[in-house]
């Protein structure tokens, strides 16, 4: 670059003004090899200068260009220092994430309903020391009816519409064999176990599904009374669902307990008062009577005892058992069973344990 | 049942609170579901159990309310005949011919007129239901809502010989029932006859040619005891069901017949003129034959069963009030006589031929109330047992694969004929199998064709499900079931085999809205197959070999196995114990589906705490190994050669690229393996290391390599 004729105090200003114009690193770096550049810049030229000045003007004229030299020399510090903040803020403002986009997360699955259920059930009374006993889906007639004091060509049988299979066995209509096949197997009191598992009725309506899930209890020992009964369901009623459910019990018969109960407790969704929550209309759900019934339940009838090989005159206790599906329709709010085994996944999903 | 409140305060004084009378009959076992105001009466509809026939009239009813408010009872008139009986016998017979009826008790009355009966025997029968026909049947029934023992009204002249002959029906008998059906009999079912042909159903329905019309006059009123067994097996026979039949299949009072037959007879005198010949004609089968059960109550062990104290006059007073005789026997003790009525509830006696006293203990309870007996807790130590293995593999397996991403479903266990065997049979895996031949569970009385065979696989229900998920636009699938397959077993009740069934397609389940990661594939349902299998049973190995499985595709289908220990053979690949199967569906849809099916049971195993392997205190020295190879050389036999002759410490390989594309000729493939090297105690230079690694890849490539690459 030519310095021309201009005095270093005229080059002064003209640097003030190259460097105002500067904006990036590149214009920055042609900036400073313009000046300082050690062949070709102003200043190298203005100390080369030095020789064309006469002498008695040297003096001067070499404290005018240092003036000039401390000047540029600054004013590139300041602007590079400038630029790097600058470039610093750049930087950070690339890298800043939209924290607010969603996470690449890993699916989760779900647990069906009934099993959620089941668990839960499971859980409560692992706790007061139940184990969870198995058995078959195909039974024959003394394991599902015979051996639970269900006689041949009694009404009873009524009420268990029961699918047969080609060759004399059926589909369990209940969790009930299990117990059967528990005293039979252990005959040795006590023996405190609940039964969960798939039951079919020959039943298939917009209420009924002709599969679906028991969960049944059994508790056997000597001594043990009714006021057993009625504390066991109660503990696990309030423990399933809250602790201020209500619970009562209504005479009823079963073949198989002697006593039976029905259980009802306080409908979930009227807190019990007949009345729904927001409007003070009739609760559709228990039908404005404030009770739901959930569960059935008695003293194991002695015939049972005797037939599985444990003597009633020592040992006495009692069975319960309800439908799991029911319970996941209220805890859930599925008003309808067939859809518990649509298997819309848009549903179960939701479910998370 | 529907009963009329006037006609039950007849027999006791009710409660003025009709809500109270609801209450105390709903929690003494008797639920009212509904109550109804009907023409200046209450109607109430009681839910009465099949044990209770004794409360299916309005007397036994009365008998309840009577008891639960402690107000006397009154028993309705004309049950026994104020005249002493001459010879009845003369004018009629009775035989008993079949062992099913124990007793039969008939009544006579003489020139009756029929026609209609009056206004409130009408309005008593309307009000719960029944329909007036005249005076005479009219009274039958009322007396059957009243008693509860059902009559039937035969007009004498059209029996033949004058008699009732009861005996099994005759093979290819007929009948023609009151409802005009013309029934065709076997000896199964018993009838009512005179001395040429069947004139009833016994306990059932009347015949049309003996039934009472205007033109009778002469009455022969039956009023019997039938077995509850015979009659509910002939009633289902011939698909019938009466009210007679639903209080004889329960049980109806053996010891009511006579009396309930002369009170009808007066009844029917009063209302239809005539006289009532005095005297029953009563058979017994018989005549040692007592109805009167008896058992012992002793107050001590009814306390302790109910863990409550109970005053012993207020069980005497509830006892007697219902009918049952006490005597006491010693102090709080009694013998306790079991009513007629209740005969059948307490018929299924001790070995000893006493009633269980339990019986008894119901009576108690449901009179003194369950919310009147305190909560306790059983008094049972300890934990009866720990889950067993198979409930915690279960467990296990539901958690990974939610874990995993993947829904868990609940099918139905039948599915149509055809449904059921699409797919290979859980049971039968690895068995030689055409799913034409394959032998099924079959329902006898299934819901539809469509619900008649047990499934022998879960994959039919699982992959409908997914398939119904697809058509609501599920951009993927990923669904499994837990549940028991069945198949015939040869003996009385068929095979159950537990299977996991999981179906999978669409976008990979890693990926997300905006950064998708492409659809599944075999290998990625196949990877969750593994990881499942590492969870529960760590350190096993699956082999697979190739398979053609109906439902599946082939060339993309294996059968699955557990390698016995880790790293078997190639050829040792179908040892092992089976696992199940795993390969791509034949169904049509927006994207391929995967499916695999496992045997729950090869999962559990006895949980051994493998020891770890404490890692080096050095790096592994990782270095890589590219073969080109014919695609026809499996992973397996790569494998099973480095495993064969592994380089001195080498402490595993993986497969790490799979390549074919430009720069790979045709029918080959470039597999990229990635191997660790560890010496353990000390630091392995990559000299060293590539000095292995190179004889390594020396004999890899003279087996399997192909000339020109590498």
């Amino acid at each position: 670059m030519s310095t021309g004729a201009a005095s270093p105090a005229e080059l002064a200003v003209r640097f003030e003004a190259e460097a105002a114009l500067v904006a990036d690193r590149a214009a920055f770096e042609q900036l400073r090899l313009a000046w300082t550049g050690r062949k070709k810049g102003i200043l190298r030229a203005m100390l080369a200068g030095m020789k064309e000045v006469a002498p008695q003007n040297r003096r001067e004229y070499g404290q005018a260009v240092h003036q000039l030299k401390v000047a540029v020399e600054g004013g590139l510090e300041a602007l590079g220092e400038r630029l790097s903040a600058q470039e610093k803020a750049d930087a950070r403002q690339a890298a800043t994430l939209d924290v607010t986009l969603p996470g690449r997360r890993p699916r989760l699955g779900s647990l069906h309903p009934v099993t959620v259920v089941n668990r839960d059930i499971e859980a409560i009374f692992a706790e007061m020391g139940y184990s969870v006993a198995e058995g078959p889906e195909v039974e024959n007639d003394y394991h599902n009816f015979e051996a639970l004091n269900f006689p041949r060509d009694h009404p009873a049988r009524d009420t268990q519409d029961t699918f047969f299979v080609e060759g004399g066995a059926l589909l369990r209509t209940h969790t009930s064999p299990v117990q059967i096949r528990t005293m039979l197997a252990r005959a040795e009191p006590p023996i405190r176990i609940i039964c969960p598992g798939r039951v079919y009725r020959n039943d298939n309506d917009l209420r009924h599904s002709p599969m679906f899930h028991q969960i049944e209890g059994l508790a056997i020992g000597e001594g043990l009374t009714v006021g057993d009964l009625k504390g066991t369901l109660e503990t696990f009623i309030q423990r399933l669902f809250s602790a201020d459910t209500g619970v009562r019990l209504r005479p009823s018969f079963f073949p198989f307990t002697e006593p039976s109960a029905e259980v009802d407790i306080t409908c979930p969704f009227c807190a019990g008062s007949g009345e729904s929550l927001d409007g003070g209309e009739p609760c559709g759900v228990c039908s404005a009577t404030g009770w739901m019934e959930i569960l059935g339940s008695g003293m194991v009838d002695p015939r049972v005892l005797a037939e599985c090989g444990i003597d009633p005159e020592i040992y006495t206790g009692f069975a319960f058992g309800l439908g799991v599906d029911r319970v996941a329709m209220i805890r859930y709010g599925i008003p309808n069973i067939r859809m518990l085994f649509d298997n819309d996944e848009r549903l179960l999903r939701q479910v998370q344990s | 049942m529907l009963f009329s409140k006037d006609w039950l305060s007849q027999y006791v004084d009710l409660p003025a609170d009709d809500q109270e009378l609801a209450r105390k009959l709903t929690f003494a076992g008797l639920a009212v579901e509904h109550m109804e105001e009907c023409d200046g009466d209450l109607v109430l509809d009681l839910d009465v159990t099949t044990n209770r026939p004794d409360c299916m009239n309005h007397y036994g009813v009365a008998r309840e309310i009577a008891v639960l408010f402690d107000r006397p009872l009154k028993p309705p008139a004309h049950l026994e005949d104020n005249d002493s009986a001459p010879d009845v016998g003369q004018l009629a017979s009775i035989t008993l011919n079949d062992e099913r009826c124990p007793r039969y008790a008939a009544k006579l009355i003489r020139g009756v007129t029929v026609g209609p009966s009056p206004d409130w025997l009408r309005r008593r029968l309307e009000a719960i239901g029944s329909r007036s026909i005249n005076n005479v049947v009219d009274v039958t029934n009322y007396v059957l809502w009243e008693l509860g023992q059902p009559l039937h009204a035969f007009d004498l002249a059209k029996l033949a010989g004058r008699t009732i002959d009861v005996r099994p029906a005759k093979p290819g008998e007929e009948l023609v029932t009151l409802d005009g059906e013309r029934r065709k009999l076997d000896p199964e079912i018993m009838v009512i006859a005179d001395a040429e042909r069947a004139v009833a159903l016994a306990g059932i329905m009347g015949g049309r040619d003996s039934e009472v019309t205007e033109t009778t006059t002469e009455i022969l009123l039956e009023s019997a005891h039938f077995d509850p067994r015979a009659v509910r097996r002939a009633a289902r026979q011939l698909a019938m069901h009466t009210d007679a039949c639903h209080r004889f299949e329960r049980g109806a009072d053996p010891e009511i017949c006579a009396a309930a037959a002369t009170r009808v007879a007066h009844l029917i005198a009063e209302l239809a003129g005539g006289t009532v010949v005095p005297g029953v004609l009563d058979e017994l089968g018989d005549r040692e034959r007592s109805w009167r059960l008896e058992g012992r109550l002793e107050m001590a062990r009814l306390q302790r069963f109910m863990g409550v104290e109970v005053e012993c006059s207020i069980v005497e007073r509830w006892l007697s009030g219902l009918g049952f005789e006490l005597i006491p026997v010693g102090e709080d003790v009694w013998t306790v006589r079991v009513p007629g009525w209740r005969y059948y509830d307490f018929e299924n006696r001790k070995p000893t031929g006493a009633v269980y006293e339990a019986d008894l203990f119901e009576e108690v309870i449901r009179l003194h109330g369950f919310a009147n007996i305190p909560s306790t807790v059983p008094k049972l130590a300890g934990i009866d047992a720990s889950p067993s293995p198979l409930q915690e593999a279960r467990r296990r397996a539901q958690d990974h694969l939610a874990a995993c991403g993947f829904v868990e479903t609940i099918n139905f266990a039948f599915h149509s004929p055809q449904q059921a065997v699409s797919y290979p049979a859980m049971g039968a895996v690895g068995e030689e199998q055409t799913t034409d031949d394959l032998a099924t569970v079959q329902l006898a009385n299934a819901l539809s064709e469509r619900y008649s065979t047990l499934r022998p696989s879960l994959l039919p229900g699982l992959v409908e499900s997914a398939q119904f998920n697809q058509r609501r636009n599920a951009a993927r699938i990923s669904l499994f079931e837990v549940g028991n397959t069945f198949l015939p077993s040869g003996e009385e009740l068929p095979r159950e085999t537990e299977a996991i069934a999981l179906v999978q397609g669409g976008l990979a389940t890693q990926g997300s809205a905006w950064e998708p990661r492409g659809e599944v594939d075999y290998f990625d349902l196949k990877g969750v197959v593994e990881s499942l299998v590492s969870a529960l049973l760590p350190g096993a190995t699956i082999g697979s070999s190739e398979a053609v499985l109906p439902g599946f595709s082939e060339g993309a289908t294996a059968q699955l196995r557990l390698l016995p220990v880790a790293g078997a053979a190639a050829e040792g690949e179908a040892e092992g114990e089976l696992l199940g199967h795993l390969g791509q569906l034949e169904v049509e849809g927006p994207y391929p589906l995967y499916a695999a099916e496992l045997r729950l049971g090869a999962l559990v195993k006895e949980r051994r705490v493998a020891r770890v392997e404490i890692p080096s205190r050095y790096p592994n020295v990782e270095v890589d190994l590219t073969l080109t190879h014919a695609l026809t050389v499996t992973w397996r036999q790569l494998a099973a050669r480095i495993e064969a002759a592994p380089p001195a410490d080498l402490k595993g390989f993986e497969l790490k690229d799979r390549y074919r594309g430009k720069g790979v000729p045709a029918g080959a493939v470039n597999t990229t393996i990635s191997f660790s090297y560890n010496a353990e105690g000390r630091s392995l230079t990559h000299e060293e290391v590539n000095e292995r690694h190179l004889v390594l890849i020396r004999q890899m490539e003279k087996s399997f390599g192909i000339d020109g690459e590498a």
